[in-house]
C-alpha cells in the first residue's frame, strides 16, 4: 500500500461520513402512513401529540381495546408541535395539543376540528437541596426567574413570599421543552398575562424563546433534567410531578391566594375560563373572584380531521373519552373529569366528523 | 469481439447466459450507482425547497443573526454555527492528537500480542451508537463533570475568560467530550491504517541508519502518511459538525450563545433535531431546513478542502 492509496480510501471514507453527517439528525417518532390515515384496519386508531395528556390517554389504550369496541389506540407521546405536523399531515386519526391550533395551524391542518377532552394544571416542580416542598411563588417571580433576572434560590424576591423558609444559595437552573410542546404555550401564556417584563421579552409560544436556561424533550425529559440538576426548575403537567414524587411550588392566583395544585382549584379555573373566537377555552390567571381557582391550568384538546376514513371508529373513542368511563380515569392522575357544559359542546363537535 | 477464442469451447447456450449475466451486472451496479446520485441530487433539491422561506426571508443574514425567536418569527444561525465550531474544534482539539498517538501505538510500538485487542476495541468504540454515548453522557458523564471536575476548573481556571461561570450537568463542556470520544475511534484506525501501510523497507532503513523510533516516525513514516492523516482528520471533523443525537442528550439545547463553556448551548444538528417535529410556525420549520443547508455546504467544503489538500501532499512527496 502507498500513500496514494491510503490517501484515497481516506477520502472515500470522507465522503461517506459527509454524507452520513448530513442524514443524522433524525432521531423523531413518526407514525408512518401505512399504520394509519388513508384507510386502513377500523380496529385500529393512531394519535399522537401532547405529552401533557398522555398518561390518561395511556390509561384509555389499555381500557379501549378490552372494551366491547376492542379498538386498539396507539398513542405517541411526542409533544404537542409533533402532534399537530402529524395530523396536518394526516399520517395519524387523530393529534393531541394542549395549545390551541394557531390561525396559520388551523389553515394548513384543512378543516381540522379541536375538541377539549381533557384538562389539567401546569406545576411549577423544582430539586433544591435544602429546600422544602411548596414554596410560595408569583407568575412575575417565575418569570424572572425564567429570564435569568432572579438567579439564586436565596434571592429577596423569593424570599420576600416565603417568610421563615431556610433558602439555599443554590444558582437557579431553569429547564424548559426543547420541543413544541402545549405545555410551554399555557406556561407562557400564564405569565405573559401577569408580567408586562415576560410579555414585552419573551411572549406566548409553543416553542418560546426562552433567554436562558437548559432545554430538554418532552415532559419525560424536563423531569428527568430537573432531577439530576441540584437548583433546577421547570414546569410540567401535574401528573408527572405526583408520578415522580417531585416537589413543587404554590402558585399565587389573582385573588392573592396560594391554591394547591389539583382537582379542585383546576376545576375552579375552568368555571370562570373564558371562550376564545377559535374554540378554544383560555384557563390562565382566572380573575380574583374564583378564590380557589389555580393560575396556571389548561384544557388540553385532541384534533381531528371533519372528514377522516375512520370516522365512525373514531367518534365512538372520542365518546368514550370524553364520557363518564374515559373521564373516570382523570382524578386519580390528576385530570379532574370535563365540565358537563364542555362534555355537552363537545358532543357537537364529535358529531361534525364525518367521512 | 477478440475474446472468442477462448470461451469457443463453451456451449452457445452457456455463452447467452454469460451475456446475460453480464448485462445484468452492468444494469443493476449502474442503476444502484446513478440511483444513489439522484438520491443525492433529490435530496439537495428537497432541502433547499424546504429552506426557499427562510433563504428569501433572512438571505445571508441568517449567518451572523443571533435571535432564534419563535414569537416574533425571526431566526438566525450565528449561535449554532458558534456552538458547532466550537464543539467539534475542542472535540479535535483533544481527539486528534490522543488518536494518532493510538494509531502510533498499535502500528508501531505495542507488543504484537497487544495490537489486534486493543485495536479490535478501539475499533468497537466506533461502532457504538452515538445515542448510547449519549445516554452515558447524561447518566455518567455530565454528573461527574459537574459534581468534580467543572467546580474544580471554575476555582482554579475561573480568572481565564470563558472557564468561570456555574457548573451544569449538560452543557458545552460534556458535548466537547462525547464528541471527542466518537472522532477518536475514527481517526485512530485511520491512522494505524496508514501508519501499517508506510514500506517496511523505508522504516527499517531509517532504523539501521541509526535513526531513533522517534526519529523514523517523524522523519519517514509522518511524512508520508500527512496526506492521510489530513483527511482523516476532516472525517472526524464532519461527524463531529453533523452529529446530533448524542449533542442534543447532553448540550442543554440553549437559546442563546453559552457564556462559559460549563453553560448550555446548541449545535446545528442538535437544534434541527430537537426543534423540527412540532415547529411554532413554518418560517421556523423552514430556517431549520436552512441549518441543514448549512451543513451541507459545510460538508462540501470540508470534502473538497480534504481533497485539495491530500493532492497538494501527494504532489509534494512525487507521486505525480
Amino acid at each position: 500500500m502507498n500513500v496514494r492509496r491510503a490517501g484515497s480510501i481516506a477520502l472515500a471514507l470522507v465522503a461517506v461520513a459527509a454524507a452520513s453527517a448530513c442524514g443524522s439528525s433524525g432521531g423523531t417518532t413518526t407514525v408512518t402512513k401505512s399504520q394509519a390515515g388513508g384507510g386502513g384496519d377500523s380496529k385500529v386508531l393512531v394519535g399522537a401529540g401532547s405529552t401533557f395528556v398522555a398518561p390518561l390517554v395511556q390509561q384509555w389504550e389499555a381500557d379501549y381495546v378490552k372494551s366491547p369496541a376492542a379498538v386498539t389506540v396507539t398513542y405517541g407521546a411526542i409533544g404537542s408541535g409533533g402532534g399537530v405536523d402529524q395530523i396536518t399531515a394526516r399520517t395519524v386519526d387523530f393529534g393531541a395539543s394542549d395549545a390551541p391550533l394557531s390561525a396559520d395551524q388551523a389553515a394548513a391542518c384543512k378543516g381540522c376540528i379541536q375538541i377539549p377532552w381533557s384538562l389539567g394544571a401546569v406545576a411549577i416542580t423544582y430539586n433544591v437541596k435544602g429546600l422544602q416542598n411548596k414554596i410560595h411563588l408569583t407568575g412575575p417571580v417565575i418569570a424572572d426567574m425564567f429570564m435569568g433576572k432572579v438567579t439564586s434560590w436565596n434571592d429577596p424576591e423569593i424570599a420576600k413570599l416565603n417568610p421563615g423558609v431556610s433558602l439555599p444559595d443554590t444558582h437557579i437552573t431553569p429547564v424548559y421543552r426543547s420541543d413544541g410542546s402545549g405545555t410551554s404555550f399555557a406556561f407562557t401564556d400564564w405569565l405573559t398575562k401577569v408580567s408586562p417584563d415576560w410579555a414585552n421579552n419573551v411572549g406566548t409560544s409553543t416553542q418560546p424563546p426562552f433567554p436562558t436556561g437548559t432545554g430538554a424533550e418532552h415532559s419525560s425529559g424536563v423531569v428527568a433534567a430537573v432531577q439530576a440538576t441540584d437548583g433546577a426548575v421547570t414546569y410540567v403537567d401535574l401528573a408527572y410531578v405526583q408520578a415522580n414524587d417531585l416537589q413543587y411550588a404554590l402558585l399565587q392566583n389573582a385573588a392573592g391566594n396560594y391554591p394547591e395544585p389539583g382537582i379542585k382549584s383546576v376545576i375552579a379555573a375552568a368555571k370562570v375560563g373564558t371562550s376564545n373566537p377559535d374554540g378554544s377555552i383560555s384557563l390562565v390567571n382566572p380573575p380574583a373572584s374564583a378564590a380557589d381557582a389555580y393560575p396556571d391550568a389548561t384544557f388540553t384538546y385532541v384534533i381531528v380531521p371533519q372528514s377522516s376514513p375512520k370516522a365512525s371508529t373514531l367518534k365512538d373513542f372520542l365518546k368514550y373519552a370524553i364520557g363518564p368511563t374515559g373521564q373516570a380515569f382523570g382524578p386519580p392522575l390528576g385530570y379532574p373529569k370535563l365540565p358537563s357544559s364542555i362534555v355537552a359542546s363537545d358532543q357537537q363537535l364529535i358529531d361534525k366528523i364525518g367521512s | 469481439m477478440t475474446t472468442e477464442t477462448p470461451t469457443s469451447h463453451i456451449p452457445l447456450s452457456a455463452r447467452r447466459r454469460w451475456r446475460l449475466g453480464d448485462v445484468l451486472l452492468q444494469g443493476i451496479a449502474g442503476a444502484a450507482a446513478l440511483g444513489l446520485a439522484a438520491l443525492m441530487v433529490l435530496l439537495v433539491v428537497e432541502v433547499v425547497g424546504q429552506a426557499h422561506a427562510a433563504l428569501s426571508e433572512f438571505g445571508l443574514g441568517f449567518l451572523h443573526t443571533s435571535v432564534w425567536n419563535t414569537v416574533k418569527d425571526t431566526y438566525g444561525a450565528l449561535d449554532l454555527i458558534f456552538g458547532t465550531l466550537v464543539t467539534a474544534a475542542v472535540a479535535l482539539l483533544i481527539a486528534v492528537p490522543l488518536a494518532i498517538a493510538i494509531g502510533l501505538f498499535l502500528s508501531e510500538l505495542a507488543p504484537r500480542a497487544l495490537r489486534t485487542p486493543v485495536g479490535t476495541m478501539v475499533e468497537l468504540l466506533a461502532a457504538i451508537p452515538s445515542v448510547v454515548l449519549g445516554l452515558w453522557g447524561i447518566l455518567v458523564l455530565g454528573p461527574f463533570l459537574n459534581e468534580h471536575v467543572e467546580p474544580f476548573m471554575i476555582a482554579h481556571l475561573g480568572f481565564v475568560p470563558f472557564l468561570d461561570g456555574f457548573p451544569s450537568p449538560v452543557g458545552l463542556l460534556p458535548a466537547c467530550l462525547i464528541l471527542t470520544l466518537m472522532v477518536v475511534p475514527i481517526v485512530a484506525s485511520i491512522s494505524r491504517e496508514l501508519f501499517t501501510s508506510v514500506p517496511g523497507e523505508l522504516k527499517q532503513g531509517a532504523l539501521a541508519l541509526g535513526a531513533t523510533r522517534w526519529e523514523m516516525v517523524r522523519g519517514v513514516a509522518m511524512p508520508q502518511v500527512s496526506g492521510g492523516l489530513v483527511a482523516a482528520v476532516m472525517l472526524g471533523f464532519g461527524r463531529a459538525v453533523g452529529e446530533a443525537i448524542a449533542v442534543t442528550q447532553v448540550i442543554g439545547g440553549s437559546l442563546t450563545r453559552p457564556d462559559s463553556i460549563y453553560a448550555p448551548a446548541d449545535t446545528m444538528a442538535s437544534r434541527l433535531a430537537a426543534q423540527y417535529a412540532g415547529t411554532a410556525t413554518s418560517l421556523q420549520k423552514s430556517s431549520l431546513a436552512y441549518l441543514a443547508v448549512i451543513l451541507l455546504v459545510i460538508s462540501l467544503l470540508t470534502n473538497v478542502a480534504a481533497q485539495v489538500i491530500v493532492r497538494r501532499i501527494q504532489r509534494r512527496l512525487g507521486h505525480r
